[in-house]
């Protein structure tokens, strides 16, 4: 790699210049050289670990070449992770655009005491992960949980949250939901405290109700940042595995075993490293096109502009 | 002012929303005041507090089941990561916000990119390195990873700050000749020092919730981190006493909360770290 300094001239300091691709490199270097040895270094090393069939038990493990992969494309177990986790991305992006662009809309009313709500939406995030999880499996528990008994206070059945394996996974989503609909909120509300007001003002006077003036002129104007906030929590959502480790632990009958939980499964649990390479794998090739489209937003806007 | 009752529908609203995000902490942390026959006898559960009781669940998770030293070993290790995250990664944010030089655009991405990277595809080999250097067991194990993992973020986060600060500011101190050095150290740092206790707290929280990397590297348990220990005690794996695992909830939830008030103001840009332009 080489560096070409197309900033400031030299400058002297006790009588020496200061070369400026030593700058860069003293600057920088410490930084790129830990993320090659503790970083990089590893991704590859997985990589290798993948075509291996190592376990824990020890030794350097057999070259067993694109065997894992093959076994991977007739293992129902990593296509049942596949689905579940294609269903609980999509599924979860969805609902907590949705629900984030209406608290937008809603706290843009600017109601008075509401920042204090503000606030208080921003601590799920900052929570484990694996103690949302524990801490609704408490609420949702079948016989003594808050949010049943609530429920069945309106003469309602509540669902079978985590015992079913068609709910577990909703439940999943909903759970994820709680705790990180706010940032796909506070993305949306920081672009509509940015927007300008005399557009709004000129619908208003052209005389377009409050419903065609969101569809027409907000929406458009905040989709840079719901892209944005849609592709973080995307990725964010597929390789998560805490939450589901403290909520469900992959159950019931796998139903909420996704590919990032099934990799923790096959890596720790079972301890078959290259399997679980190999897996880590696959899900870091649908992880590339997912930063592909990352990076192209993040270049091109930001999302509070 | 006249009544609307549209207005109050909102406030209303405004009112369920702020029950719905903070109700479950409240139920968690009434829960760990618990007897564990009580989370099933009474429910809702009564809003009577027994304070032996309390003392009784505390004691049991902060000594008897580990939870206080889990928390000192956390705050070794991620205290200790984070330093050195900060060390590494805020010269990087600065040569990358000011200094311009080839591939620094792809280079940067590139960094952040690793923000991404889902810890189960590196946590094998960096326990095996670990194991290799014959560090396995011990706090420097899991600093090493840790540091990796919290400085894109702390990168991310720094050169925000950096490319805040008005650009006359260096370039005037260049003029008066003044180093890329002198200047980050004299004048840069000062400047954002609001951003290094963001990027050094928001690197921290980043590993503070970490457990992966903990499970490979860490055997003994005394030697546990605050989130592997929530993570052994409370697992779905296995039927939990809820007294005690809403206690260790709490336990584990109580320095995030402190560290929130430090960074109030801070907290919104440290959750979107890399969305600069």
């Amino acid at each position: 790699m080489s560096f070409a300094m197309t900033s400031a001239p030299a400058k002297f300091v006790f009588g020496k210049p200061e070369n400026p691709r030593r700058t860069v490199w003293f600057l920088l270097g410490p930084c790129i050289a830990y993320l090659i040895v503790f970083s990089i270094y590893p991704l590859f090393h997985s990589l290798r670990l993948s075509f291996t069939d190592l376990t824990a038990a020890g030794g350097t493990g057999n070259w067993i070449g694109l065997k894992n992969y093959a076994d991977l494309l007739v293992d129902p177990l990593f296509w049942n992770a596949a689905r579940n986790s294609a269903i609980m991305v999509t599924l979860a992006v969805a609902l907590q655009v949705v629900l984030g662009v209406a608290l937008a809309m809603f706290f843009n009313l600017h109601l008075r005491g509401s920042w204090i709500v503000r606030g208080i939406l921003l601590l799920p995030m900052l929570i484990p992960p694996i103690v949302v999880g524990v801490m609704w499996r408490a609420l949702l528990n079948p016989d003594w949980g808050l949010v049943d008994w609530i429920i069945s206070r309106f003469g309602l059945t509540p669902p079978d949250w985590l015992g079913s394996v068609d709910m577990a996974i909703v439940t999943l989503v909903l759970v994820d939901s709680w705790q990180w609909t706010p940032f796909v909120f506070i993305i949306v509300f920081a672009r509509l405290q940015a927007l300008p007001q005399d557009v709004f003002e000129a619908a208003n006077v052209d005389g377009a109700g409050s419903w065609v003036t969101f569809r027409r002129i907000t929406l458009p104007m905040l989709m840079p940042a719901i892209v944005f906030a849609s592709v973080f929590r995307a990725v964010d959502a597929f390789r998560s595995f805490d939450l589901i480790y403290g909520l469900s632990y992959g159950g019931p009958a796998r139903g909420t075993t996704t590919l990032s939980f099934f990799a923790f499964q096959n890596g720790f649990q079972f301890q078959n490293y290259g399997y679980a390479a190999a897996v880590a794998y696959s899900m870091l090739i649908i992880l590339a096109g997912g930063t592909t489209v990352i990076l192209r937003y993040v270049h091109i806007r930001g999302p509070g502009q | 002012m006249k009544f609307k009752p549209g207005r109050a529908v909102a406030y209303l609203a405004l009112i369920l929303i702020g029950l719905l995000g903070i109700a479950p902490f409240v139920y968690l942390a009434v829960l760990s005041t618990k007897k564990r026959i009580e989370i099933t006898a009474q429910v809702p559960p009564a809003l009577t507090f027994n304070w032996t009781q309390i003392a009784k669940n505390y004691t049991e998770v902060l000594f008897g089941q580990g939870m206080l030293s889990f928390t000192i070993n956390s705050l070794i290790v991620v205290g200790a990561a984070t330093a050195i995250a900060i060390v590494i990664g805020t010269p990087a944010a600065y040569a990358f916000s000011r200094l311009r030089f080839k591939n620094s655009g792809s280079l940067a991405s590139t960094i952040l990119s690793m923000r991404f990277m889902p810890p189960i595809a590196v946590a094998i080999p960096l326990f095996l390195m670990v194991k290799t250097a014959g560090l396995s067991d011990t706090y420097f194990g899991l600093i090493l990873p840790y540091v990796a993992f919290s400085l894109p973020l702390v990168v991310w986060i720094m050169i925000g700050f950096f490319d805040e600060v008005p650009r006359e500011i260096d370039e005037a101190a260049m003029i008066d000749g003044g180093t890329h050095f002198v200047i980050l150290w004299r004048i840069m740092l000062p400047i954002v020092r609001p951003g290094l206790l963001t990027a050094a707290l928001f690197g921290a929280l980043f590993i503070w919730n970490e457990f992966l990397v903990a499970l490979y590297v860490i055997n003994s348990r005394g030697l546990q981190t605050i989130s592997l220990g929530a993570a052994t005690l409370v697992s779905a794996q296995r039927p939990i006493d809820w007294n005690i695992a809403a206690a260790v909830g709490v336990v584990t939830v109580i320095p995030i909360l402190i560290f929130s008030l430090f960074v109030q103001r801070y907290i919104v840009r440290g959750l979107t770290a890399g969305a600069v332009k």
